[in-house]
């Protein structure tokens, strides 16, 4: 029972790092543009979709395809946000807010039933990066997750990297703390409104292609993920990434106790999903300024 | 111009109370989905355009009022308009619960917690087999034993016409007006004398209730309920239809529902670009007419009248 339940935290700790991974990208689009994306879930997913196809149509070796799969994200989400989101940014637009949920509420629901035509209701499974498993002991981890894991981490650290030790990432960070005064000292806003919507879509389409072989594609897969990012990111504190990789790490690691120790198990997959959901309403119930909030991020 | 406007509201009533005799069985079947889609949406149209609470969590309220109604009918044999009452009751009651919790959240926090609500609900009526048969579905008895949906058809009519009549006396009224004053700016509205927090959740709880009187209504016609009813891209679909038609008036977002209902089963045979289409007419109506296209078309006809108007005063000057 203690293996079965170290397994499953550690199957829940890479989980975990995947969430971070999506809800980072979230924090980021969520800081500078102020709007909370429902279409990062299909980002997402189409992420997942891109990197198979580029697997299976071109011949692309599984590590590169992860690569293509965040650039051609990062393309869609420029795409959508040059054509739907730039209402954002002009001051004749009345309740932006109410606009940013709706637009990206429609870009959802369009997304993801062009994705059922276009892939099919079927669930497709992209090939593993490296076959087989890691053993060691009486722990049993395919190298599948182990390798998401470990990439998760790579796309965290080099996303912190350039939000903090590149010009264009304090140029970001500065945009999120003040528009106006980041007018002032010369930061061209619009570059970095379409610079943040694609750099929080690659976030998202990289996460989809590292749980393409893990579990296997379908074009729903996202409405889950979404939510518990949105979870993540407002435990985490709206805005602040760091607080979004320690949020990703409790919820999968503890939705996989859940599942570990749901007492009926002919329920416990279906009330899994449910879990996130839970949580998410528990964290805007009780804490919406989450554990480690900025002031200054707070929505409007 | 008021005449104009008389006339159509007219030739639109007639023809509603004409159609099942110009139509099959089939078309005749869709207008009663139609009627359906434009409880849900006006009320949607309510909360969301008036109210400015943007709910995502509309069609759980459906499929609360429908699966209520269809348990307490199956289980204690009480007639279905007994039941129908009991699921608009149990909508109200849920929905002021909703309200009050969703009073601390603004703007996309109360969408993110509605949506959360609804996948909760959604996910309980596919496991919990033994009461609500999942997803196989939940056998419901019909409203009426005729074998021709004219019946149905009718009290469509008048359960629309009923709910908009109280719809629409409620935003004429003062209450309307402390929506409004809600939805544009809160603290002003507070500071204004409005209580706040009543009338959200007011708000809240009438929406909610009519949700589940359609809810009611669609179940016992449709004969068998399963939990898709309040999946996310039902919530899309009424989502569409309010924004097409226009969202902030609760005649436009009807007239879109009833529209759009008509447009999705003329483009059956598309199959899956449906959602597709409409999602992209959403983003479309979204970003170019965000009164939505009603508006924009009687902005149009106002215009050419204008014209027609000041040509014949310069006619007349001259």
């Amino acid at each position: 029972m203690t293996d079965y339940l170290l397994i499953q935290a550690l199957n829940g700790l890479t989980i975990g790092i995947i969430y971070a991974v999506i809800a980072a990208g979230l924090t980021v689009i969520f800081s500078i543009l102020r709007i909370v994306n429902f279409a990062h879930g299909e980002i997402y997913m189409m992420g997942g979709y891109f990197s198979y196809f580029a697997i299976a149509l071109f011949g692309i070796p599984p590590l590169l395809a992860v690569i293509a799969a965040m650039l051609t994200s990062f393309a869609l989400s420029i795409l959508a946000e040059r054509t739907l989101l730039t209402p954002l940014y002009s001051p004749t637009t009345e309740r932006k807010g109410d606009y940013g949920i709706l637009v990206t509420f429609g870009i959802s629901i369009f997304l993801r039933n062009l994705a059922l035509i276009i892939y099919g209701p079927y669930p497709l499974r992209p090939p593993s990066f490296f076959a087989g498993a890691l053993i060691a002991g009486p722990l049993i981890m395919t190298w599948d997750r182990v390798f998401a894991g470990g990439a998760g981490i790579v796309m965290l650290a080099a996303l912190i990297w350039f939000m903090q030790r590149t010009p264009w990432g304090e140029a970001l960070n500065a945009v999120s703390q003040s528009r106006e005064s980041a007018a002032i000292v010369g930061i061209d806003d619009q570059r970095f409104y379409m610079l943040a919507f694609g750099l929080g879509g690659a976030l998202a389409g990289g996460a989809g292609a590292l749980v393409g072989p893990i579990y296997s594609l379908s074009p729903s897969m996202g409405l889950i993920p979404d939510t518990q990012a949105f979870a993540i990111v407002i435990l985490g504190g709206m805005g602040s990434v760091a607080g979004s990789i320690l949020a990703g790490l409790l919820i999968g690691i503890s939705e996989s106790m859940f599942i570990a120790l749901f007492p009926d198990p002919s329920r416990s997959l279906t009330y899994a999903q449910a879990f996130s959901l839970v949580i998410l309403m528990i964290v805007l119930l009780v804490r919406p300024t989450g554990l480690f909030g900025r002031v200054h991020t707070a929505m409007e | 111009m008021r005449a104009l406007s008389w006339c159509g509201g007219l030739a639109l009533a007639a023809s509603v109370l004409a159609f099942p005799f110009l139509v099959n069985a089939y078309w005749l079947s869709v207008g009663v989905l139609a009627m359906f889609y434009a409880i849900v949406t006006a009320s949607w149209a309510l909360l969301a355009g008036y109210a400015g609470q943007f709910s995502f969590g509309h069609m759980a309220f459906v499929s609360l009022g429908a699966y209520t109604s269809g348990l307490l009918v199956k289980w204690f044999d009480i007639p279905v308009p007994l039941g129908m009452a009991a699921g608009v009751v149990v909508c109200a009651v849920v929905g002021s619960g909703v309200g009050f919790v969703g009073l601390r959240m603004r703007g996309p926090y109360l969408a993110l917690f509605t949506v959360a609500f609804s996948e909760v609900l959604r996910i309980i009526f596919v496991s919990e087999v033994e009461i609500t048969g999942g997803s196989g579905g939940l056998e419901v008895t019909p409203l009426f034993h005729t074998r021709s949906d004219m019946p149905s058809y009718y009290l469509g009519v008048v359960l629309l016409a009923a709910s908009l009549a109280v719809m629409l006396a409620l935003v004429a009224s003062r209450w309307g007006l402390f929506f409004r004053a809600i939805r544009e700016n809160e603290d002003a509205a507070a500071a204004g004398g409005v209580k706040v927090m009543r009338f959200r959740v007011l708000a809240f709880a009438i929406a909610s209730a009519f949700a589940g009187l359609g809810g009611g209504y669609f179940g016992h016609y449709i004969g068998i309920l399963t939990p898709d009813i309040g999946s996310v891209d039902q919530m899309g679909l009424v989502v569409a239809m309010a924004v097409i038609g226009g969202a902030e008036s609760i005649i436009a977002a009807t007239i879109g529902a009833l529209g759009l209902e008509f447009l999705v089963e003329a483009l059956r045979s598309y199959g899956q670009w449906r959602l597709v289409l409409f999602g992209a007419l959403l983003l479309l109506t979204m970003r170019f007419a965000r009164n939505g296209l009603l508006a924009l078309a009687w902005e149009q006809v106002r215009r050419v009248d204008r014209m027609r108007t000041s040509r014949r005063a310069r006619e007349v000057g001259e």
